[in-house]
């Protein structure tokens, strides 16, 4: 710093100006390598799938950006089935999930004291069997002579012709339920353990019926981690495909399928990257909503 | 154990045209401040109104906006905590859980690479000082909120700082403890020697404990001064409220004598220097305690009266708190010791009367 | 009656979690399984053959081995960026962090097909060739978003003030993240990577896409349904369970231990 006709008083204002300059770079500092990374290959790939999305052509001759704007098209008309397919069985698998897994979030977090964290462990510990495993595993327990079939018949939910619960959009659904269920569980544990106590304490006070006190004070505390376990079990189901592979049969895939083909074993990369992008578009509609509605704070965690 | 030399001529801490400015607010505006060395200063005033912000810029936790900060002489403005020659004991203790308490005290001295065996003699003394001997090797979660306080301030006070800074240390404690930490904190400043800066929102804990008192509100000093001093010469509206009751009454001043005519009626005599010019609008005020009960036409009664009904009489025990209606200055407090059984009743008549120099003439 | 009610909630949850431990337990059951065909699906009887001999299919424990050093690598250095974003996150005001939560969630939203082929693409385009450093980039990323919800969780609950106190006592920036910071997060971190771990074992659908010729577990196991599974699968696949159970119980006993004694 020049000492030219600096007087004493504006040489410490630019002192302070300084020190606080250089705090407020240090939040930047730490988030830059994550969000670069994120930025690098996370956004721009997407980017890239919008462009691809709109390009025409094949392996061979090459591909074109020509806006074709019927790739898109092609997804609501071709794929149709798939993609009603999707939205039915996701939608159908969040909602069975939430049903079973709020009642799970709300007993770990109020019925289990001094356990709390080894209840949570163990409902985090089947996981840590591969995906695949646990998938196969249905398989078996869903066998056509396995006891969870006989049971089915012998009871007359299913019929003792060829009743089976493989290759049926049952299993699929079951599968796609139970791969989600942590994802559902987590983010509402997390939101009802938050919540003070004495607002429930209260609301026990004022409601006489208990289930009217639920409604009225709990479930809403409990809304935005319901909004998130929602977001996380929705869209990437609506996108899997292993759980139709092993427990579905070819006749019934979803969009996840159509992509995984188109990719890999039939290398049309527009179509396929029109699919995806139709995806994340839904992500993205789901993700304004609920940041409109309950902030972004509570997003990651 | 005193830690300090003798006091110096140069203030221990100066703020010089300090302001701080957040995104949406200005916390302390245009603050200026002199804290004479070896003594105890407190900072007092209601929650928002700076006091904090201007303890955590003389500590170097926030940047003055603008403005100066000076250590005994020496600018410290944009220097950062660890360079400072101060200490800070917060409000939440801040003790390290993951140390002992031997390790939390020893901290300071550990970073200042001073030698194992010092460290040992200098928490020793210090725990020594606030009675924590014997408990080096729990960890804070083990004592109990009176005894934490003792370590933060013991992990402080090691370090031989010039100045000590305290942020609302003793909110968390219960009254008793509280009480009875006031005058622990007092005998170790003057056993110590050091300048202490308190921070409190608790007047009566600022009135006991220091030496002189700087009363806050929004951003700036509205008076600093010996505590009997702001007290009795508030001089705005603000202190002399946030200090105790004050019975205002609005006049004009009437003559160079001390005279004051209210503005609904009477006269009430002040000391002429606790007031503004001739002719001037100005509210007075007289402490509760300063006021006598008579029964009207009792000619012994001091000068300065006013007649009222008593509205209102609580028997405390040391004293009765009555309330008084006046059709000049509307309900006025009035704190009578219990001396002899003359006691008020409701709905009587009365004359309330005090001395002129207990008077005093605030502004806002 | 009342009674009867207050049963309801634990009764269920033992319900849900049996559920949960169902395909566990057939895992680790058919691993005995002395099955003659191809496929162990059906119960044949108990055998320890394949227990005793599980390395008779080369391929499995090589791709176990893959996958582990992919897991290790991957988490550490995930969990090391998400330790930074939390920090960042939990400990400074500043503009962008609306956009930059955000940002973190996607990644978790997304499904796995979306993000394996848009990060295929992306690799074709930079004509990359796929291999362990596009496998590694590729776990990496799913995981940081998990590593920073995590530790952020860890970090939300300790005094502000720690960090101020620390440098009120003469210790600068570095040295306070050194002795005060980061033995404090240390559970949530360690927790973090644990997290990153099983993400990245367990990962089959991005990986299928970024791998290249590299086989992982859980791509040995996908082209093994096809063909024919042989019980060494569920073997190893035994074996990882109860190791990784094994760690995150004695991590979760060390921490119940330590918080007795420090009381966090």
């Amino acid at each position: 710093m020049t000492a030219i006709a600096e007087t004493p008083r504006q040489a410490q204002e630019t002192a302070a100006g300084e020190a606080e300059k250089r705090r407020r770079r240090v939040p930047y500092l730490l988030l830059a390598p994550g969000i670069i990374y994120l930025i690098l290959l996370y956004v721009v790939p997407l980017i890239s799938l919008v462009r691809m999305a709109l390009q025409d052509g094949n392996l061979q001759a090459g591909y074109e950006f020509t806006w074709a704007w019927e790739n898109f098209a092609e997804v609501f008309t071709t794929y149709r089935g798939q993609l009603l397919r999707s939205l039915l069985y996701s939608v159908g698998a969040t909602v069975i999930t939430l049903l079973i897994g709020y009642p799970l979030a709300y007993a770990i977090a109020f019925r289990t004291g001094r356990w709390k964290n080894l209840f949570l462990v163990l409902l985090l510990v089947p996981f840590l069997i591969p995906f695949l495993l646990r998938t196969l595993a249905w398989r078996t327990i869903l066998a056509d002579n396995g006891f969870v079939v006989t049971t089915l018949i012998d009871l007359g939910i299913l019929p003792q012709q060829g009743g089976r619960l493989l290759a049926t959009g049952w299993a699929v659904l079951a599968g796609l339920v139970y791969s989600f269920l942590p994802f559902m569980v987590l983010p509402i544990y997390v939101a009802l353990e938050k919540t003070d106590r004495s607002m429930l304490e209260a609301a026990g006070d004022l409601y006489s019926n208990p289930v009217t006190a639920f409604w009225k004070v709990t479930w809403p505390l409990s809304l935005p981690g319901v909004i998130s376990g929602t977001l996380l079990t929705l869209i990437p189901a609506a996108g899997d495909y292993i759980n139709v592979q092993l427990l579905g049969n070819p006749q019934q895939t979803m969009m996840g399928n159509v992509i995984e083909n188109k990719f890999l074993s039939v290398i049309d990369y527009p179509a396929a990257a029109a699919i995806s992008i139709t995806l994340m578009i839904a992500i993205v509609i789901a993700v304004v909503f609920y940041v409109r509605s309950v902030g972004s704070e509570d997003l990651v965690a | 154990m005193a830690i300090g030399n003798e006091p110096s001529q140069k203030p221990a801490v100066e703020l010089d045209g300090v302001t701080k400015q957040f995104v949406d607010f200005s916390a302390v505006e245009d603050l200026t401040l002199s804290v004479d060395d070896g003594k105890f200063f407190a900072l007092l005033g209601p929650s928002g109104c700076g006091k904090t912000t201007t303890l955590r810029m003389i500590g170097g936790f926030e940047e003055p906006t603008s403005g100066v900060i000076r250590l005994h002489g020496e600018n410290v403005t944009g220097l950062k905590p660890y360079k400072r020659p101060v200490n800070t004991v917060f409000q939440s203790y801040a003790l390290f859980p993951h140390l002992s308490i031997f390790e939390n005290v020893a901290f300071g001295l550990r970073r200042s690479k001073v030698s194992d065996a010092e460290v040992k003699q200098r928490v020793g003394a210090v725990l020594e000082l606030v009675q924590l001997v014997g408990r080096e090797n729990r960890r804070p979660r083990q004592l109990s909120g009176g005894q934490q306080q003792r370590v933060a301030l013991a992990r402080a006070l090691v370090n031989h700082p010039r100045v000590l800074l305290l942020d609302e240390p003793l909110g968390a404690l219960d009254l008793k403890l509280r009480k009875e930490m006031q005058i622990e904190l007092k005998r170790i400043q003057q056993e110590v020697g050091i300048t202490f800066i308190h921070v409190t929102h608790d007047q009566e804990e600022a009135m006991t404990m220091a030496d002189t008192i700087a009363v806050m509100n929004q951003g700036r000093i509205e008076r600093m001064g010996a505590p009997t001093e702001i007290y009795e010469d508030p001089r705005t509206a603000f202190v002399s409220g946030f200090l105790g009751a004050s019975n205002l009454m609005s006049g004009k001043v009437d003559g160079d004598r001390g005279a004051v005519a209210l503005a609904s009626g009477g006269v009430i005599q002040a000391n002429p220097n606790r007031l503004p010019a001739v002719g001037a609008e100005v509210k007075v005020g007289v402490r509760p305690e300063k006021i006598q009960l008579f029964a009207p036409g009792d000619e012994d009664a001091p000068p300065n009266r006013l007649p009222g009904k008593v509205t209102d009489a609580s028997f405390i025990g040391v004293s009765t708190h009555y309330l008084v209606d006046t059709p000049q200055a509307g309900e006025m407090t009035v704190v009578v010791q219990n001396l002899d059984d003359r006691r008020f009743a409701l709905g009587e008549e009365v004359v309330m009367a005090w001395q002129p120099e207990h008077t005093f003439g605030v502004t806002g | 009656m009342p009674r009867v009610k207050r049963l309801i909630l634990p009764v269920y949850l033992g319900a849900g979690l049996l559920y949960l431990f169902l395909p566990v337990l057939v895992v680790i059951l058919f691993s005995f399984n002395d099955n003659h065909g191809r496929f162990n699906v059906r119960w044949q009887g108990f055998t320890l053959r394949h227990w005793l001999d599980p390395f008779r299919v080369e391929e499995i424990p090589q791709s176990l081995l893959v996958s582990i050093i992919l897991a290790l690598v991957s988490s550490a250095i995930a969990t090391a960026i998400g330790t930074l974003i939390a920090l960042a996150l939990t400990r400074y005001r500043f503009k962008g962090r609306s956009p930059t939560n955000i940002l973190l969630f996607f990644p978790m939203a997304t499904p796995e097909v979306v993000m394996g082929s848009s990060l295929l693409g992306l690799f074709v385009a930079t004509r990359f060739s796929t291999g362990w450093i596009t496998l590694i980039l590729a776990h990496i990323l799913f995981i940081i978003s998990y590593a920073v919800a995590t530790v952020r969780a860890r970090i939300v609950g300790f005094d502000r003030h720690l960090e101020e106190a620390s440098m009120d006592l003469y210790a600068n920036e570095w040295s306070t993240f050194r002795k005060v910071t980061l033995p404090l997060i240390m559970p949530g971190v360690f927790a973090a990577f644990l997290l990153g771990f099983a993400l990245s074992l367990d990962d089959f659908v991005v990986s299928n896409f970024t791998s290249g010729r590299i086989q992982t577990y859980p791509l040995y196991v996908w082209s093994a349904a096809r063909r024919g599974i042989p019980p060494q699968v569920n073997v190893w696949g035994t074996i990882i369970f109860v190791l990784t159970v094994t760690v995150m119980v004695l991590f979760l006993w060390s921490q119940k231990r330590r918080q007795r004694k420090v009381g966090i």
